[in-house]
């Protein structure tokens, strides 16, 4: 049962995220020339939570993939509502529903974010094989994400205010090469790069170079190097642009993480992404959690 | 004629023994290839749900259905004797099915048919055709469908949701234990070794759930459906102590030529006798808080047991067992806080799980006595309560810890310098205060598919349970796992009264 908990609760956080006080809900926000490090990096994380939308839906896939390429896979419903709510501090609210394969099916996750940065999110699961739900806390930073090779911090917790960010350079990105499809991604994509180095220390890494996209805003790539300053793993994201109402909404549709100590795979794969389809804040409750049957 | 009788069981007993010596080796060897030999590679986002799934699917070729469901294997054997004796050969075939009629409207039922061998694999366990102790074809009882575990139609709006028919409910915040947990009635056919969702008898009912706040829900049962606790026959691998003893004492009975009767005193199915259930679930705003409040008014499913003996001077004619089961009223509430910040002082206790579960039973019965022996029946009210400490270490280590006291307080006046209050598992004497702790640790290997646990439980009076467990996620559709339960203790306690019952389990599950 606990790594079911720990399943969901890593599935829970890859939809999670924390609000940035300086900018604006629900609008849509794009590098400019001339922004500092820190101002580039405030609107990857606004963008990389959708902040910039009133709701979201997608259907997803992870998928594990073995040094032998073999593969597990997970698939999922999530839908997000995005309030902004100065008078409850309720930044938005998310829900997470596995559907398939059966083994996690059913398994679902509420969390409700707040503004406040300093404030936890309030996380409840769904657990079918002991049909209750279960207020949990969430997993600690350096946790594995969801036994993928990710940490908790690097899809859902981490903080603006974790790091401290160097503007290291501009360039176009080369491309990333998937392991899983064997298609090039972001090809030529102006990229800013930074370098992004915890304040907490000793951590797991010393240190992250992240090419941030000129385009839209999104992080592309980031390289991570270890305490010894050794390159260990790399995360690809990779982007779309959605078009709403005439808005350009920048949405994340593939996240490959590569250990290259282990060569184990971790990817994950949004599809059928929809923005503002006017969905109820009443779906995001407990009641919605005891609606699942499998 | 009795003993000639006794004689030819016994050597028709040591030739199917020998017969049989083998055989459990044989099914681990058998379990052991299958899980070599299955495939465990999966085209990545094809999530193939196999051969069942797709015969299903032209089978029901109907656009707003969906299904799913196992193909499982569960065998465990007894550790005292070599690992030469079944205690479980079960099979167990689960069909899950939805049909959407719209999106407010769905129907759900889960269909499961399990047939345990064991019977036929030992001859140790009562040949007796219990068929409700080994299948759910109830023949006695054809009319209870056991196979139909769950069944019901749920019109679901955004304010109130209904769900109407056969189902659970499950109430409170505490794992492996029930306090709160007393909606629906438990199936003891394997102690308390399997997880509730697998043993918890569902009842007709109806279940309205109203958001009458953001944070804040109620919820109604309506439940006209009575179904007792199933506790397996004597002569089964998991028979309650209670059970054997009042078997042997009514044999006895039988052999000294007294007339028996047993007498069940269930509700009736009227209107009158409709449970009814209550709970309020909010959250405090601010401080994430969550609790509810519950109330039910019940009939208890472990029935209390009324003897009455009639005789000629001193020499017993009759004997008159009535198991009824009486009418009770459940108070109770539950909580569960996150520690984020830290409790009085920044960071302390940051990152525990804190929950609680109280319910204060009125209007229950109990059997007192002595060990092994009922003096009398007893109006007695249980106030049972749990309190629980999660938390993760190490970054993936779960630590979760209970403590449990259950408290019995009679109602009514017995000689409390001869008798004691009996335990109904055990008729073995109980304390006025009952305390057990449980303990689960868990971690995961190899991204989360190898997954291992044990679980500790301690009761004073020396009383334990340690079940550790391996399972290990062979592909998307097989999982395998493997464990052990060990017993120790007084045959008067709840775990110890199957000290001889150690055991090492296998089970090999197929999802479609």
């Amino acid at each position: 049962m606990r790594g079911k908990i720990v399943f969901l609760i890593m599935a829970m956080l890859l939809f999670t995220g924390l609000a940035y006080a300086d900018l604006e809900y629900h609008k849509v926000y794009k590098p400019q020339a001339g922004m500092t490090a820190d101002q580039i990096m405030e609107i990857k994380y606004f963008n990389k939570y959708s902040l910039f939308a009133n709701d979201y839906e997608s259907v997803g896939d992870v998928v594990f993939m073995e040094k032998d390429g073999s593969t597990r896979n997970r698939r999922f419903l999530r839908q997000r509502i995005i309030l902004g709510r100065a008078s409850d501090d309720v930044s938005y609210k998310d829900l997470v529903m596995f559907t398939e394969p059966t083994s996690v099916k059913g398994l679902a996750t509420l969390t409700w974010n707040y503004m406040n940065p300093k404030r936890d999110q309030d996380v409840w699961l769904w657990l079918p094989s002991l049909r209750k739900i279960r207020k949990v806390s969430a997993s600690q930073a350096n946790d594995s994400f969801m036994g993928g090779d990710f940490t908790a911090e690097e899809i859902t917790s981490r903080r603006f205010t974790d790091e401290t960010y160097k503007l290291i350079g501009e360039e176009n990105f080369k491309g990333y090469t998937s392991l899983f499809d064997g298609k090039v991604y972001h090809k030529d994509e102006p990229c800013y790069v930074i370098e992004c180095v915890p304040v907490r220390s000793p951590w797991y890494y010393s240190k992250r170079i992240t090419y941030v996209s000129k385009n839209f805003g999104g992080n592309i790539f980031d390289e991570i190097y270890d305490p010894n300053g050794k390159l260990f793993r790399t995360i690809f994201r990779g982007w779309i642009i959605v078009d709403v109402g005439g808005n350009k909404y920048p949405a994340q549709n593939w996240v490959e993480g590569h250990d290259l100590r282990t060569e184990h795979k971790t990817i994950i794969i949004f599809d059928e992404i929809k923005f503002n389809q006017g969905l109820s804040e009443d779906i995001f409750t407990q009641k919605t959690l005891m609606r699942q049957r499998w | 004629m009795v003993i000639l009788t006794k004689k030819f069981k016994t050597e028709n007993l040591n030739l199917k023994e020998a017969n049989m010596r083998f055989k459990p080796k044989i099914i681990l060897v058998l379990i052991l290839s299958l899980l070599l030999f299955t495939s465990v590679s999966e085209a990545a986002l094809e999530i193939d749900r196999g051969p069942i799934y797709g015969a299903l699917r032209k089978l029901l070729p109907f656009e707003n259905l969906e299904f799913a469901g196992y193909l499982k294997n569960e065998t465990s054997l007894r550790m005292a004797h070599g690992l030469d004796e079944f205690m479980k050969e079960a099979n167990i075939a689960q069909l899950e099915l939805e049909y959407s009629f719209n999106e407010n409207v769905q129907f759900f039922t889960i269909l499961k048919w399990f047939y345990d061998a064991v019977f036929e694999l030992e001859n140790r366990y009562d040949r007796d055709p219990q068929w409700e102790s080994k299948t759910n074809k109830k023949l006695k009882y054809p009319e209870k469908m056991q196979w139909l575990r769950e069944c019901y139609l749920d019109i679901l709006t955004d304010k109130l949701d209904l769900r109407l028919g056969k189902q659970q409910v499950v109430w409170g915040t505490a794992d492996g234990v029930r306090i709160l947990d007393i909606v629906n009635p438990l199936d003891y056919r394997e102690w308390t070794l399997k997880n509730y969702i697998d043993t918890r008898i569902p009842l007709w009912m109806i279940n309205a759930e109203a958001q009458l706040m953001p944070n804040g829900q109620l919820q109604l049962l309506f439940i006209p459906d009575y179904e007792a606790n199933y506790y397996p026959p004597a002569g089964a691998p998991f028979t309650l102590r209670t059970v054997r003893l009042g078997t042997e004492a009514m044999q006895a009975l039988t052999q000294a030529r007294v007339t028996t009767a047993t007498i069940d005193e269930k509700p009736a199915h009227t209107f009158e006798n409709t449970k009814i259930g209550l709970r309020w679930r909010s959250i405090i705003e601010g401080h994430g808080f969550e609790y509810t409040l519950n109330y039910l008014n019940t009939y208890d499913f472990a029935s209390a047991a009324y003897t009455m003996m009639q005789g000629v001077g001193w020499v017993p004619t009759a004997f008159e067992l009535t198991r009824r089961a009486e009418k009770i009223e459940v108070y109770g509430g539950t909580f569960s806080k996150t520690i984020t910040e830290g409790i009085l002082i920044p960071g302390l206790a940051k990152g525990w799980t804190l929950r609680g579960e109280l319910a204060y039973i009125k209007g229950g019965a109990m059997n007192y006595g002595t060990d092994k022996n009922i003096a009398g029946t007893a109006n007695v009210s249980m106030c049972n309560y749990v309190l629980g400490f999660d938390k993760s270490f190490f970054t993936n280590w779960l630590f979760s810890f209970q403590f449990i006291q259950m408290i019995a307080q009679p109602q009514s006046e017995y000689d409390k310098r001869l008798y004691t209050l009996l335990n109904g598992a055990t008729r073995g004497p109980l304390d006025k205060i009952e305390t057990t702790l449980t303990l689960l640790v868990s971690t995961d290997f190899m991204h989360e598919r190898l997954k291992p646990q044990v679980l500790v439980l301690y009761g004073d009076d020396n009383d334990w349970r340690i079940s550790p467990k391996v399972s290990y996620e062979i592909s998307d559709q097989w999982l395998a796992t493997a464990g052990l339960h060990i017993f120790e203790g007084k045959e008067q306690q709840l775990n110890g009264q199957f000290d001889k019952n150690d055991q090492i389990f296998l089970e090999l599950k197929y999802t479609f």
